[in-house]
């Protein structure tokens, strides 16, 4: 291994070396090297000297109100058009779900029904059309009738 | 936080989100307040102003939802959030105390009332004075080698993520972890 202070590459395996977070593989490279480069061995010894100094300094947490102060700042932020026009519908969403699907039952009801009910209209038009015809054969009939009588009549007439 | 396994879970949690699930948001606040709060804290050294500024960050999380893709890590794009309003604020306050100077230097204005940043009597009883040598090592480093140092040692991320939160290239990341730790063992080079 080339010597990453000397020729600058791979600085990032000796501070990482240094933090205890290189690889296995590497790190016995970086191991072997630093036994024979005083440099090095110089460089790592003050980095792990730098990294427990930074360990120690520990940060306070958040204070209790910080998420309360978010969400209102959060409110109290214009919402996008969006958000003001599906706000109002928000609390409506989950109740109008089995509505919907309800109503979709009953789409999908009327829509198969609809081939019977004009089915239905065809085979009474059918009958009609039957009671129709029955219907004009009888007048036809009642018609015929009636101009047979005055011939009839003129017959008996003449011979009497 | 470098588990692939982390990262579909956070992105899936955002993406929750952008549907508008609350619920999904909240999971992530808890998730990451403290490491975000953490960073800010060790960034601006003023507890104030890194709660102001964390409150900042998952507002615009939270803003963001709708506009959220999934195209990189979650914590990638939520320390990007946190580093960019870290280093602007650092920006102004320096503007703002180069302003003041030349203010004091040129007139007879009376002074402005200016919160004490430094750390309270309070504060330097509780925290070590070890502690405060590291505070102040950190702070001295340049804005962009502090935030890739905190990162680095606090964070545990790779140098990629660093990299893309930073908006450069990953030997760049390296060169700057290397001079600010170069800078931090010559400051601390007494602590034993």
């Amino acid at each position: 291994m080339d010597c990453p202070i000397r020729t600058q590459e791979n600085t990032d395996w000796l501070l990482d070396y240094s933090a205890g977070r290189l690889d296995r593989e590497h790190a016995a490279h970086v191991a072997r090297h630093v036994e024979t480069c005083q440099e090095c061995a110089r460089f790592v010894e003050g980095q792990q000297r730098v990294w427990n100094a930074l360990s120690q300094w520990e940060v306070d947490p958040v204070s209790a109100g910080f998420d309360r102060r978010l969400y209102r700042a959060i409110e109290a932020r214009p919402a996008s058009w969006k958000d003001r026009l599906f706000r109002p519908l928000r609390p409506l969403w989950r109740p109008i779900i089995p509505l919907a699907a309800a109503c979709l039952l009953i789409a999908v009801g009327v829509v198969l029904h609809v081939p019977q009910a004009t089915i239905r209209p065809a085979a009474s038009a059918e009958k009609i059309e039957a009671e129709q015809v029955e219907r004009t054969l009888d007048d036809m009939q009642m018609l015929r009738e009636l101009e047979m009588t005055p011939q009839q009549e003129g017959n008996t007439s003449k011979s009497l | 936080m470098g588990a692939s396994v982390a990262l579909d879970y956070d992105a899936e949690l955002m993406l929750r989100v952008k549907d508008g699930d609350g619920a999904s948001f909240g999971l992530l606040l808890e998730k990451y307040r403290a490491s975000v709060s953490r960073f800010l804290f060790r960034m601006v050294q003023d507890q104030g102003v890194s709660e102001e500024l964390a409150q900042e960050v998952f507002l615009r999380v939270y803003k963001s939802r709708e506009t959220y893709e999934a195209t990189a890590k979650f914590t990638t794009w939520l320390f990007r959030i946190a580093t960019h309003l870290a280093l602007n604020w650092l920006r102004d306050e320096k503007n703002e105390r180069t302003q003041e100077r030349l203010d004091q230097s040129t007139e007879d204005a009376p002074t402005r009332e200016v919160p004490d940043r430094a750390p309270s009597v309070e504060q330097l009883m509780v925290h070590a004075v070890k502690v405060e040598e590291v505070r102040r090592a950190v702070a001295a480093l340049p804005d962009k080698q502090r935030a890739a140092v905190l990162m680095h040692k606090y964070e545990e991320m790779e140098y990629s993520q660093i990299a893309k939160v930073l908006s450069c290239s990953e030997s760049a990341v390296k060169s700057l972890l290397f001079r600010a730790y170069e800078t931090l063992r010559v400051r601390l080079a007494h602590m034993a």
